[in-house]
């Protein structure tokens, strides 16, 4: 069986013009993803190549705009990454299958009934709206019916890019679509589905290759194995929507440091060489964008490991400032994205609107000063620089209390 | 309320040590904290981290050893005064202070024109020392709660889940730097608007009679 995949996959890369050691680098690649060793490449080249049969899997579009398909789809042909995702069979994906109407419809039914696939959701969960979105087919089958249709029955669902993972962009203030992650909705419905988490926007296909061959093959589609046999990082918020108190599974090997801690102008940012305008020469050389609002230091993703296109470059490499599209509630937490510091929303507020920390501060700081400015001009007019006002001889409240019963004396 | 004595009583050497020591790694770190906001000019980040955190070890140990030091040292119970006892009972409220909170407002607000009867220090002044203690240690979690290698500890996750991730942190540990700008402003002005003497006492250890 196993000579016969190998065959197989071989004649497959062969015909898409991969050579051996493209695919045992991509592997590579792969391994350093799981947070494995990259001499763990033959094995997962092995496992790949011994994969007994495909696993189906259903792509569920959420509340986005359809960026992580775009991530995965757009990669030219041919890629690594295409091939090993042939190894997943779609039996649902809208945005590339060929079924269409009631024969689309009737894939998620057969493939949820007949269980053994996973899911992998892109989008929020857009529970605004009365939950009247994205429905597909039957008026009734909207698109939260249709998450916990596919989810109750999944080995696992795989929530890619930051939308699924929280709501993402489309949950930013003042989130009218009431959106939210797979993971809090899916609690708040009592699934108890395992959920992996994999943001940034858009989510990037080597870490869905990642999970995937960490659950096909590493752990033997065994759901148990897959989440015993790979580290994570919980990451806990509370989500505003479903009011759930949620811990988020993320695999470690890519979201347990800091883009800032890998980050190639990581010299520069400790040499205190900034870049402070972009399209400058400072940043052509190379220098930290910390200035012009990298969110770098506080988003963990392994992009400046994996990088993105075909690991050609990736955001700060080619000169823009991180805008932290890995990290929770991020649009609101990271804008306005070439500022140090993400604005406090004060429209509730006498109808500030946005307003910096920064600016805020000032003000307050400026205030107090000239508070202070006008109080000692105060009280130099009273008289009371120098030696003092006269002072009291017993306290207001002895004073009161002495004409009925004695007061603190 | 000014027109006192500035005996060394109210303010021991070790005192006047440890308010040094505050003052220094307080202008370190608010500098520091600035650049490291925003670096206005190049070349200084290494050093600029470098100064903030060992400037924030030392105040705290600062800190610290000045609580424990006020149950051993004994100051002033009154301004003006060499009569002293254990520090820790003239910096906590004292019998003097009782009722005198409104009354110092009133003082203040130019809503009446004698000055009011107090302690070694006045109403408004002891909850100002006081708060900023627990506000220094509260500032040195924030910090910690944005920094790489501890923020991922139990102790200060929990608090970046609370106010919604590392941002919302980094803004808390910047309004509190202005916090202390502020209190310090109005630590100084306070301080010196009748005259010079309390800084005589507090920077040169210099007595002064009234």
């Amino acid at each position: 069986m196993a000579q016969e995949a190998h065959g197989a996959l071989h004649d497959l890369l062969e015909v898409r013009g991969v050579t051996r050691r493209d695919f045992l680098k991509y592997c590579g690649s792969v391994a350093a993803a799981l947070g494995l060793s990259e001499t763990m490449a033959p094995q997962i080249a092995a496992a790949l190549e011994g994969a007994p049969k495909l696993l189906p899997a259903l792509w569920i579009n959420g509340g986005s705009c359809t960026g992580c398909t775009e991530s995965i789809a757009q990669v030219d042909s041919p890629d690594v990454a295409t091939i090993v995702l042939d190894y997943l069979s779609f039996d649902y994906f809208e945005t590339i299958m060929a079924t269409a109407g009631t024969q689309a419809e009737h894939n998620i039914t057969k493939r949820v009934e007949e269980g053994g696939y996973i899911v992998i959701y892109e989008g929020s969960v857009m529970t605004g709206f009365d939950g009247r979105t994205l429905t597909a087919g039957a008026p009734d089958k909207t698109g939260l019916a249709i998450l916990e249709e596919v989810a109750s029955n999944a080995l696992a669902v795989l929530a890619v890019g930051s939308c699924a993972v929280d709501g993402g962009w489309v949950k930013a203030h003042p989130n009218p679509a009431g959106a939210t992650g797979v993971a809090a909705y899916l609690q708040s419905k009592n699934i108890k589905t395992p959920v992996v988490n994999l943001p940034t926007c858009p989510v990037n296909p080597e870490w869905i290759v990642a999970m995937v061959v960490q659950l096909l093959l590493v752990a033997d589609r065994d759901v148990a194995k897959f989440v015993a046999a790979t580290k994570w990082v919980t990451r806990d918020y509370t989500d505003e929507v479903t009011k759930e108190k949620v811990g988020l599974l993320m695999p470690a090997g890519i979201y347990g440091q800091s883009i800032h801690d890998n980050c190639p102008r990581r010299g520069h940012f400790e040499n205190g060489e900034f870049v402070s305008k972009l399209g400058s020469k400072e940043e052509a050389m190379g220098y930290c964008l910390y200035k012009v609002g990298c969110k770098g230091p506080q988003t963990f993703t392994q992009c400046p490991v994996t990088r993105w296109n075909r690991r050609a470059s990736w955001c700060v490499e080619a000169g823009s400032p991180c805008i932290g599209c890995g990290g929770l509630n991020w649009v609101d937490n990271n804008a306005p994205f070439l500022m140090r510091m993400s604005d406090m929303q004060l429209d509730g507020v006498l109808g500030l609107g946005n307003v910096q920390p920064g600016t805020a501060a000032a003000v307050v700081g400026g205030v107090a000063a000239a508070a202070l400015v006008a109080h000692g001009l105060g009280m130099n007019a009273a008289g009371r620089v120098g030696d003092g006002p006269p002072m009291e001889t017993a306290k207001a409240y002895d004073r009161k209390r002495a004409a009925k019963k004695g007061g603190d004396k | 309320m000014s027109g006192h004595a500035h005996y060394r009583e109210a303010h021991p050497l070790v005192f006047v040590i440890t308010h040094y020591i505050n003052l220094i790694c307080m202008i370190m770190l608010a500098f520091s904290g600035f650049y490291i906001h925003f670096p206005f000019f190049n070349g200084f980040m290494g050093v600029a981290r470098g100064m903030h955190f060992v400037a924030m070890y030392v105040i705290i140990i600062n800190l610290t050893f000045r609580i424990i030091a006020a149950f051993f040292v004994k100051t002033a119970t009154q301004l003006g005064s060499r009569a002293v006892d254990t520090d820790i009972k003239n910096w906590l409220p004292q019998e003097e202070n009782k009722h005198q909170f409104l009354e110092t407002v009133k003082y203040y607000l130019f809503l009446r024109k004698e000055g009011v009867i107090s302690a070694k220090y006045g109403s408004l002044q002891k909850i100002a020392y006081l708060a900023t203690i627990p506000l220094t240690y509260l500032q040195a979690y924030t910090g910690f709660a944005i920094y790489g290698p501890t923020m991922n500890m139990g102790f200060f996750s929990g608090g970046l889940e609370m106010v919604g991730g590392p941002m919302n942190m980094r803004i808390i540990h910047y309004f509190m730097m202005w916090v202390f700008i502020v209190f310090t402003m109005i630590h100084a002005y306070l301080a010196n608007i009748y005259n010079l003497n309390p800084s005589k006492i507090i920077f040169l250890w210099k007595e002064t009679d009234h």
